[in-house]
């Protein structure tokens, strides 16, 4: 435990952690802002820009006695320093004196404001950062209103550098404060910014093709303290005092990264509220401050001009637009000649409140076939049960611990993890990547565990007797479901959870366990019992009607056959898609931009997003569309709102309990505050406003006995002669609508390809950059092939939603043959 | 001196061979050295007060025993960056006297025990690195470096590695990080290279200078008793200085330290050439504050102490001379130009301050200056004093306030020309031309 010391600042006595960073503890301790530009409280200090400047002195001891030497009037001696010193890389020890006020402190500060701004171009009317930018309101509090730099004398750079096709570098603006560069290096991992030659001339380059290559770049735009940074996506796009930041949550991926949406009524976009860019929102449960490039550049389809509309019914066969109503009704009527042969399928970006919509639907009509969209995955019990505890951080793991990743690709399923993870292992933290195949976060792994097809259960079952994981102060193992099939992974998930238990880590904080779910809401459809094994009963035997949620059905040849073989689809849906194609009734739902609700994250914290712009054409909010198709059969009029949805979930949902949206809504401290508001560290992170959520306990953490579950792995598929095993991949950037709507991401979004091992290619006769045609269970995708010597030889690994087409999800035995290349004639 | 203690390729014209430097006598005091105990190694170069070469002298038996004996990894880095304009002493030692460097260096190892020893060179010493790599392999064969140094049980490595040309490089910090492939700029201290964390590859490491360490063999085999008897007590031991300039035999001086100015200029280098009148010194190189060359300068002792309360520093001792045909204003801004292209541009006041001072400096030589660009310039150089993040940017200001502080009247001959032309009279031109055909 860290001891606390007292120091005075500008005379005050004030109780501090020992050792903490004099910048932080004077902000935290003493509400005393000592200005800093190249300081960041997620990165390590480096003494660059000085604007930190304060008068720094000791007591005075006697050598002998130890003793205080007091002045006449019985006042502590303090010796001061000879110079001043850099706040931001002084830690805080007992007996400092700290002056921040002085006239010498002061001066020190207009000069190093008026030297950053020499060159500066003070182009702040065009400039994305004016009216957020540390430099302007450090500026005006520390700095001469004028300066006496030569107009000539100005040094001028390149204004328009694109370091990438996302980032965009303005050279002139540049303070040289490496924000951008630390956080490439030491948050993420991936050096490509660096500078470039000394002095005046220092500047920013990208050392990556493409450029800037990494998943996160946009945060350097965030934390850049000037307008040096920008995204192509938001550049020029609009100034920051007519924005509005309305909270929400990442709708991609399952970490729940907060945000806010930067919401302006925009000309261009028809004098509507449109999102000008996503900002990270401060939640260091969470995503700290961080947010990927999915997340940030991934929100056009929002707006997408292929979005649904307006409701389709089937008209002599034919899809056909309709009124709402009559759509409704006629989906009604069939739902109502099936009695209670109706199934329901969820997908990743369905909402809680959607979820109990058709939960109460479910009931209303008697069934119990409540699915969740993907169909591969094992069940949430083993979460429920040993879930990491709440509470935890990630962000707190390190020295002593260990941090188990088990078939997962992090970078590409979580991204924010990814960077969680590596910074633990960072800070000590024994980092243990177990998968089929090299990822990116073996880099960071203190040791990898390579295990054949199916070998993922027999490698985690055995891993008690594994003394670094046994003996960690705290281990937090990630599961995902890489190269599992369905069942497999549910053992997998048991197999985690039966190692917490056995070694004692269950139910205590910053332990336990993570799954790795595909969806943003994938927990919380598990939280309504919603399960992957019922869609895959479904499959197998299609009820008469289909409801199908934001669920893409027909990616999977199942799927597919499973739409046909149902009598009746009512498919609710963003985009029209290949489900939709089979549907009888279309009906348009809202995205998370356009209306409240919540979803729950793979740490089972439930958070709330909040309505930004107005809706989509006709289109409802998913859980008012099943409401008022209830209505239909009897049920009650919808809720009028999401908040009542939500109050009658909390009252029904045990896990739930208190998850009012009032409650949801609160917002934790967030320690150190960087968020906009109180705008300290400087940066575009917004402020926690809109609540951080609040997580449900896991079943350990309640000191319920538990209890460990002999876990067998299922038989793992085997490839017949002349077949490899088509083993699926989650890539983040893809080509699902969801996605695919941000054209300012297409240059990173890869052609369809296979990765097949050099000999496998050999063998079958493929070369790096020709054609294959995939064929497994019927279906067939034709792609590039990728030879690549990581690719673990009998396995063609397919990133999933690239090619067009449906294609199994699991892994399968499949042909991979190379396509005789056209002759280019023309 | 009769006989030459450091550059002693002036006594024995092959010492820089192995065999000739091992028949003088070469070795002998690693010998001796390893049949002490390191503690004792430490104890009699502190004994000696010996004080680093390399610009700051701070003692360098008191350097060694910073390093924390209990760290099982350490390192001696010899900085042989030697950038300093008017400074090129090392390199006389690299080129005429190597391995008394080369053991200067291993005693220095094995007085902290160190794993390694690596020599930074500046890139421009690529000629003097590959003959370097030939005699620490001499020295290796011979079982001076390596495993189990002359049977002690220690074992030590010694590698060359090329700078790619920079001054800050010489800097430790920015060493380094440049020694490490990292970009070389000055770390944040503490820690200092001698603590864990601070030094090469983060372990504790002693950065000596050249000349430093050439001195460590005669300590060792002459005792801290005989070699305090050179010099004066607070600066004791012989110095190379480094004269260049105006200045009738222009080169490298091996004296004692505490010698006046006076003597070094005008007994050994034979005074100031075409009866011309000195009015300058720039003591060490560009990095201190120039003198005016009035008689009590030139009476001054040339030591660390005597220097610094005349308000300059002895530095690497690269003592550069001005006649009075120089306008030192000019020359000031020839320093001015050096010290932007050199700025390494981590810390604000240092990139941003040398390039406002050079862009006042060509409008001053432009004639496009007025009178107040003395004082932006007085300015703008007092506002980096201080707050700097490594010594460059307190070295930069020196060129700029020292030459203001004592020949202002040069400034104003710049600024009165443009004067002087507006009013299209046919006045005497400053010293441009002049200095400017040097
Ligand atoms: C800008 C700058 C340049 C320096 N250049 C050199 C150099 O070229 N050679 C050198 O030995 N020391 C140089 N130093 C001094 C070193 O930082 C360091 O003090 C020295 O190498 C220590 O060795 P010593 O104790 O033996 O003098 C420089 C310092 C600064 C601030
Ligand atoms: S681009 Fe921004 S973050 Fe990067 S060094 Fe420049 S000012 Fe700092
Ligand atoms: S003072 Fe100059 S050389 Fe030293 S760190 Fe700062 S910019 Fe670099
Ligand atoms: S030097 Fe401390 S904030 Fe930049």
């Amino acid at each position: 435990m860290t001891t606390t010391v007292t120091i005075h600042i500008d005379g005050v006595p004030y109780a501090v952690p020992d050792g903490m960073n004099l910048v932080d503890a004077a902000r935290i301790y003493a509400g005393v802002e000592i200005p800093i530009f190249c300081y960041h409280p997620k990165m390590k200090p480096v003494g660059m820009c000085r604007m930190c400047l304060v008068d720094l002195g000791f007591e005075v001891r006697d050598r002998a006695t130890g003793e205080l030497a007091l002045n006449p009037d019985g006042t502590p001696q303090v010796r001061w320093g000879r110079k001043l010193e850099t706040g931001c890389t002084t830690t805080v020890r007992a007996g400092m004196y700290v002056r921040t006020r002085t006239e010498q402190v002061q001066e020190a500060r207009r000069d190093v404001l008026e030297f950053l701004l020499s060159s500066h171009p003070l182009d702040c009317p065009v400039c994305d950062k004016g009216g957020e930018c540390p430099l302007q309101n450090l500026t005006m509090r520390h700095g001469p209103g004028t300066s006496r730099m030569a107009y000539d004398d100005k040094l001028h750079l390149d204004k328009h550098v694109p370091l990438g096709d996302l980032i965009y570098l303005d050279r002139e603006r540049c303070i040289q404060c490496a924000r951008c560069v630390r956080f490439q290096d030491e948050v993420v991992g991936d050096d490509v910014l660096a500078f470039h030659e000394r002095g005046r001339r220092l500047q920013i380059i990208t050392t990556s093709t493409p450029g800037f290559d990494t998943y996160f770049s946009g945060n350097t735009t965030d934390i850049c303290p000037v307008g040096a940074l920008t995204t192509a996506d938001f550049r020029f796009g609009a100034r920051p005092w007519e924005l509005t930041n309305v909270p929400s949550i990442s709708p991609h991926g399952p970490v729940g990264e907060n945000i806010a949406l930067s919401m302006r009524l925009d000309r261009d976009s028809g004098g509507v509220q449109v999102i000008k860019r996503v900002i990270p929102r401060q939640n260091e449960d969470v995503n700290e401050i961080w947010i990927s490039d999915k997340t940030r550049f991934g929100h056009h389809f929002t707006l997408s001009p292929d979005r649904l509309r307006e409701a389709l019914a089937r008209k002599r066969g034919e899809l056909t637009p309709v009124a709402l109503d009559d759509a409704l009704k006629a989906a009604a009527k069939a739902l109502k000649e099936a009695g209670n042969s109706v199934g329901f399928i969820g997908g990743p970006m369905t909402s809680n409140e959607d979820f109990f919509a058709l939960r109460e639907l479910a009931a209303h009509v008697g069934s119990r076939k409540l699915g969740l969209w993907p169909a591969t995955l094992g069940d949430a019990a083993p979460a429920a049960e040993v879930g990491i505890a709440s509470g935890s951080r990630l962000t707190e793991l390190g020295k002593g611990d260990a941090v188990l990743v088990v078939a997962s690709d992090l970078e590409e399923e979580a991204p924010i993890w990814f960077l969680q993870a590596k910074q633990a292992a960072d800070r000590g933290a024994a980092l243990i990547v177990a998968n089929l195949r090299e990822t990116k976060l073996d880099r960071y792994a203190s040791r990898t565990v390579r295990y054949g097809l199916g070998g993922a259960v027999g490698f985690l079952d055995g891993a008690a007797s594994d003394e670094t994981l046994a003996q960690a102060a705290n281990l937090v193992v990630f599961v995902g479901n890489e190269g599992l099939g369905a069942d497999e992974h549910g053992v997998l998930l048991r197999a985690a959870a039966n190692l917490l238990i056995t070694t004692g880590h269950a139910g205590r904080r910053n332990n336990g366990l993570i799954p790795v779910w595909p969806g943003a809401n994938t927990q919380g459809g598990f939280d309504l019992g919603f399960e992957s094994a019922a869609t895959r009963a479904m499959l197998q035997s299609a009820p008469d009607v289909l409801i199908v949620v934001g669920a893409d059905v027909a990616e999977t040849p199942a799927g597919a056959a499973a739409l046909d073989a149902a009598k009746f689809v009512i498919a609710l849906s963003l985009f029209p898609d290949a489900t939709t194609a089979k549907a009888d009734v279309v009906l348009p739902i809202q995205s998370f931009a356009e209306r409240d609700g919540t979803f729950t994250n793979a740490m089972r914290r439930v958070q709330r997003f909040y309505t930004a712009q107005g809706p989509v054409g006709e289109s409802l909010p998913a859980w008012q569309v099943i409401g008022l198709l209830g209505q239909r059969l009897g049920m009650d009029r919808p809720r009028r709102s999401a908040a009542l949805v939500m109050k009658a979930l909390a009252e029904s949902v045990k896990l739930y309990a208190g998850m009012s949206y009032p409650a949801l809504a609160e917002a934790a401290v967030q320690t150190p505050p960087i968020g906009i508001s109180p705008g300290f560290y400087g940066g575009t992170a917004a402020a926690p406003t809109g609540g951080t959520g609040l997580q449900w306990p896991s079943k350990a953490e309640s000191r319920a006995k538990l209890s460990v579950t002999p876990v067998e792995a299922p038989q793992a598929v085997h490839a017949g002669a002349g077949e490899l095993v088509i083993v699926p991949l989650r890539r983040l950037y893809d080509r699902a609508p969801e996605f695919f709507a941000s054209a300012v991401m297409h240059g990173r979004i890869p052609q369809p390809f296979v990765a097949l091992h050099p000999s496998d290619a050999a063998r079958l006769g493929a070369v790096d950059g020709g054609r294959v045609k995939l064929s497994a269970g019927g279906a067939s995708l034709d792609v590039t092939a990728v030879v690549d010597a990581t690719a673990p030889e009998g396995l063609a690994l397919l990133p999933q939603r690239l090619a067009p087409g449906a294609f199994p999800q699991e892994p399968v035995a499949g042909r991979v043959e190379p396509v005789a290349e056209a002759v280019a004639a023309d | 001196m009769a006989e030459h203690i450091l550059l002693r390729d002036l006594d024995v014209p092959d010492i820089k061979a192995f065999d000739v430097y091992v028949q003088h006598g070469g070795y002998e005091a690693l010998r001796k050295a390893v049949g002490m105990t390191p503690a004792a190694v430490i104890d009699v170069v502190k004994a000696s007060n010996l004080r680093g070469r390399g610009g700051a002298g701070f003692p360098t038996g008191v350097k060694w025993s910073f390093i924390p004996q209990s760290e099982p990894v350490k390192y001696v880095v010899v900085n042989a960056d030697e950038s300093e304009p008017g400074t090129f002493k090392d390199r006389q030692i690299l080129e005429g006297n190597p391995h008394q460097l080369i053991e200067g260096a291993m005693i220095a190892a094995y007085a902290i025990q160190a794993t390694a020893v690596y020599i930074y060179l500046r890139g421009e010493f690529w000629d003097i690195a590959a003959n370097l790599d030939a005699c620490i392999e001499d020295a290796r064969k011979e079982g001076l470096i390596g495993p189990d140094v002359l049977g002690s049980g220690w074992s030590c490595e010694m590698y060359t590695h090329l700078g790619a040309g920079a001054y800050i490089c010489g800097e430790e910090s920015a060493l380094l990080n440049s020694l490490q492939g990292l970009l070389g700029q000055p770390r944040v201290r503490p820690p200092f290279p001698a603590q864990k964390g601070g030094g090469l590859y983060y372990e504790a490491t002693v950065v000596n200078n050249v000349e430093t360490l050439t001195n460590v063999p005669w300590i060792i085999t002459h005792g801290a008793e005989e070699y305090k008897k050179i010099g004066t007590p607070e600066s004791p031991g012989p110095k190379i200085y480094c004269l260049s300039g105006h200045v009738a035999k222009p080169g490298n001086y091996e004296l004692p330290l505490g010698i006046t100015f006076r003597e070094l200029i005008f007994e050994h280098a034979g005074g100031i050439p075409d009866g011309k009148q000195l009015k300058a010194i720039l003591p060490s190189g560009a990095s201190g504050p120039v003198l005016p060359a009035t008689d009590a300068v030139l009476d001054t002792p040339l030591t660390y102490e005597a220097v610094a309360q005349i308000g300059s520093t002895l530095g690497s001792a690269s003592i550069i001379l001005m006649d009075e045909t120089v306008n030192v204003a000019w020359a000031a801004s020839k320093m001015m130009k050096f010290f932007a292209h050199e700025s390494c541009g981590k810390c604000t006041p240092c990139r941003e301050g040398t390039y406002w001072l050079r862009r006042r400096y060509e409008a001053l030589l432009d004639g496009r200056a007025q009178a107040r660009d003395i004082a932006i310039l007085d300015d703008v150089a007092s506002q980096m004093t201080g707050v700097t993040l490594c010594a460059l940017g307190e070295f930069a200001v020196n060129p700029v306030r020292a030459t203001i502080k004592h020949f202002r009247a040069d400034y104003e001959a710049w600024i009165k020309q443009e004067a002087a032309e507006d009013k299209k009279a046919a006045k005497p031109a400053p010293a441009r031309e002049k200095a400017a055909a040097r």
